[in-house]
């Protein structure tokens, strides 16, 4: 593997390239599917490929294909630098890439039960159980739908500055899908769990433990008022708080989304949040959904301070806008497979713990809306965001009241982070698919945090 | 992968079915897919990459006792596909019997296509789509100098679809595609705009990158100085992208059989019940010409067909695969897809092909003279996160501008639209007659009365 992987990067430097660099990828997939009972799918997956990327006279030529055949991958780097070729042609500034140090190293993933040794059959039952646990909960549970998935990966690194890396990575991950439904109203409610240990995790977070859960949500929601629409302070979990920090936040904190235009431009070393807040994208969590060793540039993984006490620190980079910030790479350039180019990617981020107790962060709120866990959220360059929400309460004369039910949430980012006055001491943290035109495994989490005013969206 | 041979694709997909049967299974079908990209990227105001991606492969079902197992591979070679195969069969012989499993479907005739394949987009060189991708950033950079273009691509793809199953069906298409898209903010002093997308995709060689790049910074230019606006119910209308977020979202998931067959529609047991005004009509037409997902045959190998969906307001069908189909006792609307980059990867889930509105007299000019006090909308953040059964939304309108007196009066900043979809199509007072095609929907603007947006 080592050596048609030198023959393919030295092929790249031969025909004039400044950067070459081949990822080599072997992949293999289980994934399950239960619709209310019935097994809808089984499915098993084993796929192997290439990428090369190249960067000639300041522009990328990158090439993908589905072999680990050297011959192929030699003609994939002439063709790449073919096109990196075309591109430069209109390059204004050319792309340079900030230094890595050179690498040789070998990361294996050895679970206590790995997911290649367990049998479909005892897959299928952990999702039949999960589903039986479901129904069973309430008659008013109309539906379940789990989606179960397993990938085993090895990846193969070489680039012109000779960094050599072979890394395994092991990602599970369920998703559970439940609707309830009474008179007219329909409710919904998702759970999404995700691992780089092994099946061992069902252990502890059990099938019956899940399924209670999620159906729980879904049959609470009946009961749940419509919200009122317009401006209200609100306590936003750790769940919610966590996709704030990786939607609203996180991604304008991606360098290649700064430079874009992104509100965070020129704000590097300035305040732009409460002084109660910093915020970290970390990698090296142990275990975490967004935690690896070495990214698809070869780069260490690392934990990088995003905010500390209101002030920007760091962006997230990969070498090429690291170059340009003349600064060093964090370690975020992650492709999704083989098929990819690699781009900058957020890991685990979170906002640090503070010291109010539950009690305190309410107390002072005359009404306002607590906000629990997330159905999905979306940011705007510009700062906008929106987070649509599976779970919230009211809260009434400092008290948690009434359940209210398909409430979103919105503002600008960097305004609702100044406007945050209170820090909870729990901590949890959760697990996300993050989509940029490529998918992402990621961790997203903190506190329950106070902020003195969003804009709520009304019930329908 | 420049050109493809079909009879070397069929080859394997027989291999494939074979091996499954001789495995002791009851039935076997296998689809293979091809798809060659080629792109070229802007980031940051310049052209910064060309790339070439490639993704085929072979997705395998295998049937044995009413239960079925799928298994995958990209590695196209004869011990890989025998190894898969059998793989297939050991996931069916692992998975449970599903009664309501109503077997692959027998070979049926295709309907013709029209304008789905341009062999000149098959050879297109770098040097062309750079070319395309330039002329839409110095259109986009000419026009003003606050515009900034985020990113952007050119891109063309050459695809290819092969069902083979154990009944006799054999079927093999091929189509190609082309697309640009800009993506800008504008920026003034301390103001940044939301990101303004434009775009043209077409199926053969024809489309206008200057305009696009034209567009998308006009539209950032009139999305600076926003202004956050009361909340109150307001006349809206909504642009095409907007409406494609919200009915992909909502309405689309309405119409889709396993969704009324698990309850999880507001429209189960309405056909032949008004749902919307007498102003709308729709339909989903898979063989469309120069349809961007119009193809001979859907992903279980069911000829496409044009399936009505709503006649003046009233409900007329669902969206159907084999299976949903089986179940209620018709016949398949042709909507099976194996969706995204790798469609080998999946088994079939139902999807709309081309979703069609059909469109109005009034031009978009006419149709804001004619609103008073409303909203434009053009495009929608959260619409991901509606209630897929209900219809309910919540969401945020940007880029968005007020209407005042029939005339764009200025950009609004971060309001929030929130109702159901069937109140918005109950509600509908006009249609323009500018069609569009994006992804799986071909609509006019829409103009809907007493939509309720909460500002501040």
């Amino acid at each position: 593997m080592r050596d048609d992987l030198a023959k393919v990067v030295d092929a790249g430097q031969g025909l004039g390239a400044e950067y070459t660099e081949v990822r080599m990828q072997k992949l293999f997939n289980t994934t399950l599917t239960v619709k209310d009972s019935r097994v809808e799918s089984v499915k098993e997956g084993n796929e192997n490929g290439a990428a090369v990327r190249v960067l000639v006279n300041g522009a990328w030529g990158f090439a993908s294909l589905g072999t680990l055949e050297r011959q192929s991958l030699t003609n994939a780097v002439a063709e790449a630098c073919k096109m990196a070729k075309a591109a430069s042609l209109h390059v204004k500034t050319p792309v340079k890439l900030a230094d890595s140090k050179t690498v040789e190293a070998k990361v294996t993933v050895k679970p206590k039960k790995d997911p290649k040794e367990v049998s479909v059959e005892k897959k299928i039952d952990l999702l039949l159980t999960e589903d039986k646990n479901v129904f069973d909960y309430d008659t008013r549970v109309k539906s379940c739908t789990i989606n179960y998935m397993d990938i085993a990966a090895t990846d193969y690194f070489m680039n012109s500055d000779r960094t050599y890396i072979e890394q395994d990575k092991l990602y599970l991950y369920l998703l559970s899908y439940t609707t309830a439904k009474e008179a007219d109203k329909l409710t919904f409610s998702h759970d999404l769990l995700g691992y780089t240990s092994g099946f061992e995790a069902f252990d502890t977070e059990t099938p019956e433990v899940i399924g209670r859960r999620v159906a729980k949500r879904a049959v609470d929601q009946l009961k749940a008022e419509k919200p009122k629409g317009g401006t209200f302070p609100a306590v936003i979990g750790p769940k919610v708080i966590g996709i704030f920090a990786h939607e609203a936040f996180g991604h304008l904190a991606e360098a290649d989304l700064t430079l874009s235009g992104s509100v965070l431009t020129d704000k590097l070393g300035k305040r732009v949040a409460s002084e109660k807040v910093t915020i970290y994208d970390d990698g090296t969590l142990e275990g975490a959904f967004g935690s690896f060793r070495y990214d698809d540039e070869g780069v260490p993984v690392q934990k990088t301070t995003l905010i500390k006490n209101g002030e920007i620190v760091s962006l997230m980079h990969n070498r090429e806008t690291a170059h340009k910030f003349g600064t060093k790479p964090t370690g975020n350039a992650r492709a999704e497979d083989f098929r990819y180019e690699p781009i900058i990617r957020m890991r685990n981020t979170y906002l640090t713990r503070g010291d109010y107790s539950f009690k305190e962060l309410f107390e002072d709120i005359k009404f306002g809306y607590y906000i629990k866990d997330y159905r999905g959220g979306q940011a705007n360059l510009d700062g906008t965001f929106q987070v649509g929400v599976q779970e919230a309460y009211e809260i009434v004369n400092g008290e948690l009241g009434t359940p209210v039910r398909n409430l979103s949430f919105s503002g600008n980012t960097l305004e609702t982070l100044h406007k945050v006055d209170a820090i909870g001491k729990n901590f949890e943290l959760s697990v996300g698919i993050c989509g940029k035109g490529q998918r992402a495994p990621v961790g997203a989490g903190g506190p329950d945090v106070r902020v003195q005013e969003v804009l709520i969206g009304g019930g329908a | 992968m420049v050109e493809l041979k079909s009879e070397e694709l069929v080859h394997f997909g027989k291999k494939a079915v074979d091996t499954v049967m001789r495995k002791g299974a009851d039935e076997a079908e296998a689809f293979l897919s091809g798809i060659l990209n080629t792109s070229v990227n802007i980031e940051r105001g310049q052209i910064t990459k060309n790339m070439r991606k490639i993704g085929q492969g072979l997705g395998i079902r295998a049937v044995y006792k009413k239960a079925v197992g799928f298994s995958y591979t990209n590695i196209l070679d004869d011990n890989s596909v025998i190894k898969t195969a059998a793989q297939a069969f050991q996931s069916a012989k692992a998975s449970k019997a599903d009664k309501d499993w109503p077997g692959f479907p027998t070979p049926k005739k295709y309907g013709a296509t029209k304008g789905t394949y341009d062999k000149r987009l098959a050879t297109i060189s770098s040097n062309e789509l750079v070319n395309i991708a330039s002329n839409m950033l110095k259109e986009a950079t000419s026009h003003d100098k606050r515009v900034f273009a985020a990113f952007g691509t050119a891109e063309t793809q050459l695809a290819y679809r092969v069902v083979v199953n154990s009944c006799g069906l054999e079927a093999f298409d091929k189509g190609t595609s082309i697309g640009c898209s800009l993506g800008t903010v504008a920026r003034q002093a301390n103001e940044v705009t939301p990101i303004c997308m434009e775009f043209n995709a077409e199926r053969v060689y024809k489309i206008d990158s200057s305009w696009v790049g034209k567009e998308a910074a006009k539209q950032a230019v009139s999305a600076l100085k926003a202004k956050k606006i009361d909340s109150g119910d307001f006349t809206v209308i909504f642009g095409q992208m907007a409406l494609l977020e919200l009915l992909y979202y909502t309405f689309i998931n309405s119409v889709k059989a396993d969704q009324v067959q698990r309850e999880q529609s507001a429209l189960k047991g309405k056909i032949g019940q008004k749902v919307a005004s007498d102003l709308i009509t729709i339909y989903d037409d898979g063989l469309m010409a120069n349809g961007l997902q119009t193809w001979k045959f859907d992903d279980e190998g069911i000829p496409r067909r044009k399936t009505p969906i709503l006649e003046k307001g009233v409900l007329q069908h669902y969206l159907y695969d084999c299976y949903t189909a089986k179940k209620d006792k018709i016949e398949s609307t042709g909507n099976a897809l194996r969706g995204g980059q790798n469609p080998y990867k999946s088994t079939p889930i139902i999807q709309a092909t081309n979703f069609t509105i059909n469109p109005g007299n009034k031009s978009p000019d006419s149709l804001i003279e004619e609103v008073d006090n409303g909203v434009l909308v053009y495009g929608f953040q959260g619409a991901h996160s509606s209630n897929p059964s209900t219809g309910e939304f919540s969401v945020v309108a940007t880029p968005a501008w007020k209407i005042e007196r029939g005339k764009i009066a200025y950009p609004i900043k971060a309001a929030m639209l929130v109702g159901t979809i069937f109140d918005v199509l109950n509600n509908v007072s006009a249609l323009g007659n500018n069609i569009r095609k994006i992804e799986q929907i071909v609509t006019p603007w829409v103009c809907a009365e007493n939509i309720r947006v909460v500002g501040k």
